[in-house]
Parts: C-alpha cells; structure tokens; sequence
C-alpha cells in the first residue's frame, strides 16, 4: 500500500461527502448525517481492532481464564495502554451502536417532529450509557 | 410500529431483491441490533466493580456456567458477522471495490468460518462439561 491509494480515498471521501451534502440540498435536508456515515466507518475500523483484542484477551488467550477482580485488575493495570484502550473503546462502540440505530429509524421515514425527539433521546441515552460504562470501569483501574 | 413490522420490512426487501447483498444487509442489521441491547446488560454487569471487590468477582463467576458459555459463543459469532461484513462494506466503499462486494462477501463467509472453528475449540469444552 503506497501513499497515492491513501491519497485516492482521500478525494474519495471527500467526494462523497460532497455528493451526499449536494443530495441534501436538493432535498432540503439537513439532518441527515454526512458525518455520521463516515464517524460510522472510522468507529467502525477502530471497533473491528478494539473487538479483536477484546475478545481474543476474554475468550481465546490461554491466560485469562479466571475472570476475578485480582486479575482483572491486574491485568488492566499493567499497561497504561489498558486505560487509553477502554477510555476510547466505550464512546466508540456507544456511537456506532446508536449511530446504527438512527439510521435504521431514517429508513422507515419518520416525520421531522419525531425524528427531532428520537435523535435527542438518542443523544441522552448515548452520553448516559457512555458515562455509566466509564463509571463501572473506574474501580478496576484504581483498585 | 410494532416488531412485527421490523420483520416484514426486512422480508419485503429479501422478496423485492433475493441477494447476497440482501441478505448480509439483514444480518448486519440484526446483529447490530442484538450487539446495541447487549450493551446494556454488559455494562451493567461491568459496573457491578463499583460495589466492590467481591461483588464483581460474584458477578463474574455466575457467568460460568454452560449456558452463558454457550451465549457467549453466540455473541463472539454475531460480533463476527457484524465485524466481518462491515470491514467488507467498507473496504467495497474505500477501495474502489464496489464491483467485487459478491466476491468479498465469499471472502467473508471463509473468514466467519474460521472464527467458527476456533470458537468451537475455543467453547466447545466449557459448554460440554
């Protein structure tokens, strides 16, 4: 892979999201997430590298197969890489997964009152499950 | 809207378009619903750290039975799909690919039954005790 495929999905990208803004113009539409699709495909990418290393440390790895709050402490405290992976791991698979669900909604047309409710419920229920989950982590961190 | 309707809506898409693009469309669908609502008890069980050292081991363990081994081998497949899929759609979107998204969803099928197989390995002795 050399610099000039990089290049190429570059302009790409950025063809696309000037198709879908010209798209949301014409339709006149605002709401409808240029970003969100492609925050879904960055989060996506980084999920898929988060879900390997966390499945293979839970369920594959000979090494962890006592699940206990010693060793999982241990275990989480002996790298700061451990803190920098949850700390981004938890917003990242919250915003894909809720992300995800908007854009089934979308799919089913919902008029503009409601979709302006369910996108804000959506929020609440993203920043609330977010900080629940960094909440319940803390304690295997500081223990 | 009920959930009855979620379903015809997937199975009107399979009828008005019998595909393999059609139907990884519903899987990541499904999967990714299921994974959103796993979040949940997940984090709950996570936040059981919070009521302390025992709590949390407590919690832990009541999930070493054959029954949670075998829903978390199920977890591990959908994760699979979900995973496998989007790095196809994406790679399809990114590189140009569009054209080969058939051939990569063959790619994906080979890969899914790999993770398969290791699963099994993997689980197979702590469902079947």
């Amino acid at each position: 892979m050399n610099l000039m495929i990089l290049y190429h999905i570059f302009i790409d990208i950025q063809e696309k999201i000037h198709k879908l803004k010209v798209q949301d113009m014409q339709e006149k539409r605002t709401t409808r997430g240029v970003y969100g699709w492609l925050l879904q495909r960055i989060t996506g990418l980084f999920l898929a590298f988060f879900l390997i290393v966390h499945i293979n440390v839970m369920h594959f790895s000979q090494g962890s197969l006592e699940i206990d709050f010693a060793t999982v402490t241990q275990r989480l405290q002996s790298s700061s890489f451990w803190g920098i992976f949850y700390l981004l791991f938890v917003p990242a698979v919250v915003f894909h997964g809720l992300n995800g669900i908007w854009g089934i909604y979308l799919d089913y047309q919902p008029g503009p009152r409601a979709k302006k409710s369910v996108l804000a419920i959506l929020w609440l229920i993203g920043i609330g499950l977010t900080l629940y989950g960094a909440w319940g982590l803390v304690p295997l961190f500081y223990a | 809207m009920k959930i009855s309707d979620l379903w015809m809506s997937l199975i009107k898409e399979w009828k008005r378009n019998p595909n393999v693009g059609t139907f990884s469309w519903i899987l990541h669908r499904v999967t990714g619903v299921i994974l959103v609502l796993y979040l949940f008890p997940h984090f709950w069980s996570i936040a059981s750290s919070r009521w302390g050292a025992e709590a949390f081991t407590h919690k832990m363990q009541s999930y070493e039975t054959p029954v949670f081994k075998f829903l978390e081998m199920g977890l591990v497949l959908l994760v699979a799909v979900h995973m496998l899929n989007g790095l196809r759609i994406t790679i399809a979107d990114f590189f140009f690919l569009t054209r080969s998204q058939k051939a990569l969803f063959w790619v994906a099928v080979i890969l899914f039954l790999a993770v398969l197989l290791a699963s099994a390995i993997a689980f197979f002795p702590k469902i079947f005790v």
